[in-house]
């Protein structure tokens, strides 16, 4: 079979290679397929579609809007530069929408407040109204006396009620964000003027190569203003994004040219030869190879699995190393010999390898699945690469290794004889256990969403100023309310706001909105109706101004004349805008939606607490649940390294029998459990992403064990080529180890204690030295 | 009505600096540390036989801002300083929420209060005339959207202000006379008193 794969493997291969690139090369022909969406790596499975759509709505302006704010110590220049900036801005086609000013066509709003006065009068407004009109009309000729109160946009005789002047009252508005006269956005904070810029990109946070573009911008106008002297903040998950982006391709480039290059120096030092260099190929192939599989199922890669799959340049490279190791004691040298005798343990390798990635793929977090995909692909690319290319690149080179290793190797191996004959193996194995529960018994548990991304402090601070100055701090949860029809969803969104008042009186709720706020239930309407014909009869206080009671009668039979207004036509025109991505309309069996937002949230449990007892009202808290779904995924971590093991152990049992496959097996998960304990020491918590480490451990340590029970060529040429793998091993996933996201840095460090015990009792996988060492020359 | 105070306000503090009679003007009303006296509020509206007429006091200071304590027909104090509008209750002074839209303008006119001289200049077109002692001050608004608020702004007076009458694009006016104010060289105690908490 092997002579076959002489002749055939080379050949086919560059066939499946080219057909590799060209898929590749198709993948990437819109840009990189690279995403940062962290919402795309957790599960997105909630079975109600309605709750799906909702959580879009909520999270667009997180993904699509930039907020920018620019101040100079002379406010008239702030104006200008955040004019200039806008300006510019509008010409790029990054962004649907540039605002830096206000021009509302006042006339049309008008038109529309006057229409829909009855509908959307507010619910204490009403309620004054139709209990006590006297009263109702007597605080309304006090406003009108009242110099500070706003006048509004009716004129007086259009609006002697003030139904009119308290809709205007009610609309929200960002906090501290002021309309200066030429209609530029202010916001002031501890003596400085801010001018506001909001910017709304075409596509989101996580298109491409949007985000990169949008800092961009940021960064060419933050230059621009900073040379003039002025300040500039800005937040966007836009920005965030980018900074995930770029973090995490320095990370790889770092971490990918690190241990590249720490491998190929290794190389060539073992063994002397310019050709060995070859045997970085197959870890490039299977980089690519992991990329491209990755697109083709996922449709992008996140990047995080890039980051983590930087470090697989580390594991796909054993196979050639495991290869030329041989070299110590395959003399002559030959490629295709060396290759026959290591088959057994590269495929067995490569079959432990891609069980333990593959266990990931069952995990329900596509951050693993990517992962695990991405790996696998690549770790098989990589193996084909290493079996059917790599001897034939190879070639008839002559590979006379350094020496001075070997030696090294067997000294090691005497010296360990050595312990061994002073401290039996039981002493020893008492030892390590021990020192395996006291770390497991200082092991700290934590799992968060935020370990999953890196979070600069620069972009914090602005983003924390930002909502400081201008009193705008939107929150993921929602409220979603549901109802038969529009009348019930007000109805429920009344009661619920009425309990969120509280909240916000009490200060443990910055506000929030709810399509109640804007428009009455119809029967209100209607109700409201039917009171305003006692108006005229108790309107003494205005005709003492010298509003005759047939003015007021004029404007009573106006406004009954209005209809009433479902949601849809009042979230029409400007006055609706505010409320309108908070309509849902039809939401299947006959049934209507709507979203209450909230902003500057203090306490999740208060919030879930409010939807109590209220019937169609549900608080809808994603990164609460995936908090608590990271807790439950721990339970399927420990059935998955069950079952690959087993899956492990059933595999080795045809070469080595279920005694030798045990031994084999308890060995990595020996290494595993004292990864486990270091943790522990070490005060790093145990994550969801240092879990899936220790199944890697596992599968990796596994090969290990393998080689040296195999010890094909003798126990110091199988500890060198173990040794040399370990070492690129621990390059690549120590190096993760560095990285800024604290998820990616705990799967690194975890991965590399584990690997470290891997090779520390790998030796223990072989029987006593009861084996006979495989003669390579067979 | 608001208008009015931020605009007599701005007019005292802006230094005028456009011609040789703005800057004169702008030094004129800038020199008093005080101004006190009783003012008349007419608000005309088109639908009205007579004005909505309201009266009472109030105390301008350069430095801290404006008293407006209003008489007739209610009894209400109002403050505008750095902080905006308040409004005196039995508890004490309380903040008066400003709200958007067209409220925005008191928000707009409190920005020039605040020191945004220039401000002024920028948004409206203003032309003086007559002389030291008899001089009105007209102000066209420039940017859109004022223009949909205001159509013009007149304010007159001779070592003081003492008429500003506010044209608005829907029809109704007010006008405020401010006939017996004069200059004082600093604030009484309790007008001390009612700026500082």
């Amino acid at each position: 079979m092997l002579s076959r794969i002489e002749h055939w493997g080379p050949r086919l291969f560059t066939v499946a290679l080219v057909a590799l690139l060209a898929l590749t090369a198709w993948q990437w022909r819109a840009g990189a397929p690279i995403s940062a969406n962290l919402l795309e790596l957790v599960p997105s499975d909630t079975p109600d579609l309605l709750e799906q759509r909702a959580e879009k709505i909520i999270a667009e302006p997180l993904n699509r809007e930039l907020v920018v704010l620019i101040s100079f110590p002379d406010r008239q220049k702030a104006l200008r530069q955040t004019a200039v900036v806008g300006l510019r801005w509008q010409q790029e086609k990054l962004f649907e929408k540039v605002q830096w000013d206000v021009n509302y066509d006042l006339a049309q709003l008008r038109q529309q407040l006057l229409d829909s006065r009855l509908a959307l009068l507010d619910s204490a407004g009403r309620q004054l109204l139709e209990q006590d009109p006297r009263a109702y009309v007597e605080r309304r000729v006090q406003d009108l006396f009242d110099p500070f109160h706003s006048q509004g946009l009716l004129s007086t005789e259009q609006d002697w009620l003030g139904l009119g002047a308290r809709i205007e009252k009610s609309l929200p508005h960002f906090h501290n964000v002021q309309v200066d006269l030429s209609g530029a956005l202010l916001a002031e904070r501890d003596g400085k003027t801010w001018a506001l810029l909001r910017a709304r990109t075409t596509g989101d946070a996580f298109d491409g190569n949007l985000p990169l573009a949008v800092e961009n911008l940021v960064a060419q106008a933050r230059a621009d203003i900073e040379a003039q002297g002025g300040e500039l903040l800005a937040s966007s998950g836009l920005l965030y994004s980018a900074h995930g982006q770029r973090q995490a391709t320095s990370e790889i480039s770092f971490m990918g040219s690190i241990s590249s290059v720490g491998a190929l120096l290794l190389m060539l030092l073992a063994f002397r030869r310019m050709r060995v260099l070859t045997a970085l190929l197959p870890a490039a192939i299977g980089v690519l190879a992991g990329l491209t599989a990755t697109v083709a199922v996922f449709g992008t890669i996140h990047v995080l699995t890039l980051v983590l799959g930087a470090s697989l340049i580390g594991v796909a490279i054993d196979y050639p190393l495991h290869l030329l190791s041989k070299s110590w004691t395959l003399q002559p040298w030959n490629s295709w010999k060396a290759l026959r005798a290591t088959f057994l343990g590269l495929t067995l390798g490569l079959a432990t390898n891609v069980i333990g990635y593959l266990a990931l793929a069952f995990t329900p977090f596509p951050a693993l699945s990517q992962v695990a995909i991405f790996s696998s692909a690549g770790l098989l690319g990589s193996y084909l690469c290493a079996v059917c290319l790599l001897p034939a690149l190879l070639g008839k080179v002559q590979i006379v290794p350094w020496a001075k290793p070997y030696g090294l190797a067997e000294r090691l191996l005497d010296w360990r004889r050595r312990v061994l004959r002073r401290i039996g193996t039981p002493w020893l194995l008492l030892l390590f256990l021990l020192f395996c529960a006291a770390g497991v018994l200082q092991l700290q548990h934590k799992d968060d969403l935020r370990q999953w991304a890196s979070t600069p402090p620069a972009l914090l601070q602005q983003s924390q100023a930002i909502s400081q100055i201008i009193g705008f701090q939107p929150t993921s949860q929602f409220y979603l309310v549901r109802g038969k029809d529009e009348e019930q969803l007000l109805q429920r969104q009344q009661v619920l706001g009425e309990r969120l008042d509280k909240l916000v009186a009490d200060g443990k709720l910055k506000s929030y909105m709810a399509l109640s706020q804007l428009v009455a239930p119809a029967s209100e309407q209607a109700s409201l109706r039917d009171s305003l014909g006692r108006v005229p009869a108790a309107s003494e206080a205005l005709q003492a101004l010298g509003v005759s009671r047939e003015q007021v009668q004029a404007e009573v039979r106006q406004l009954q004349a209005l209809p009433t207004r479902n949601i849809e036509q009042s979230l029409a025109g400007s006055l609706g805008e505010p409320w309108r991505s908070l309509w849902l309309g039809e939401a299947g069996n006959g049934e209507v939606a709507g979203l209450v937002s909230l902003q500057g949230l203090s306490n999740t449990e208060l919030l879930a607490a409010q939807a109590d007892g209220l019937p169609g009202v549900k608080l809808v808290d994603r990164l609460g649940q995936l908090n608590r779904l990271f807790a439950a995924t721990q339970i399927s971590a420990a059935e998955l390294k069950l079952a690959s093991c087993l899956l492990i152990f059933a595999l080795l049992c045809l070469p080595f029998g279920p005694r030798g496959a045990a031994r084999v097996l308890a060995v990595s998960l020996l290494a595993a459990l004292a990864s486990l304990a270091s943790l522990g020491w070490l005060g790093q918590p145990l994550t969801l992403f240092s879990l899936f480490g220790l199944l890697l451990v596992t599968a990796i340590g596994v090969d290990y064990a393998i080689i040296m029970r195999e010890r094909v060529g003798g126990a110091a040429t199988s500890l060198l080529g173990t040794l040399l793998s370990a070492l690129t091993t621990w390059l690549s996933f120590g190096l993760l180890a560095l990285s800024s996201t604290p998820a990616v840095s705990n799967f690194g460090l975890t991965i590399s204690i584990g690997l470290a015990f891997s090779f520390l009792l790998s030796p223990w996988a072989g029987e006593h030295d009861s084996h006979t060492d495989k003669d390579l020359v067979q | 009505m608001k208008r009015f105070f931020a605009l007599l306000l701005t007019v005292v503090l802006a230094p005028l600096a456009h011609a040789f009679d703005l800057d004169q003007l702008a030094a004129q009303l800038a020199k008093p540390a005080v101004v006190r006296g009783p003012f008349i509020q007419e608000k005309h509206l088109r639908a009205l036989p007579k004005p909505l007429t309201s009266t009472g006091q109030f105390v301008l200071s350069r430095d801290l801002g404006l008293l407006w304590l209003l008489q007739s027909p209610l009894q209400q104090d109002y403050r505008i300083d750095g902080n905006g509008i308040a409004k005196r209750t039995p508890q004490g002074w309380q903040p008066v929420p400003q709200q958007n839209a067209s409220a925005q303008q008191n928000r707009l006119f409190l920005a020039v209060l605040k020191g945004d001289s220039s401000g002024l200049r920028q948004d409206f077109e203003l032309s003086l005339s007559g002389e030291a002692s008899a001089w009105t001050l007209d102000l066209v608004p420039r940017s859109l959207l004022l223009k949909q608020i205001f159509t013009a702004i007149q304010i007159s007076g001779g070592e003081q202000v003492s008429r500003i009458e506010l044209r608005e694009t829907q029809g109704d006016s007010t006008v405020l006379r401010l006939t017996d104010s004069h200059a004082d060289s600093q604030l009484s105690d309790t007008d001390r008193h009612a700026f500082a908490d």
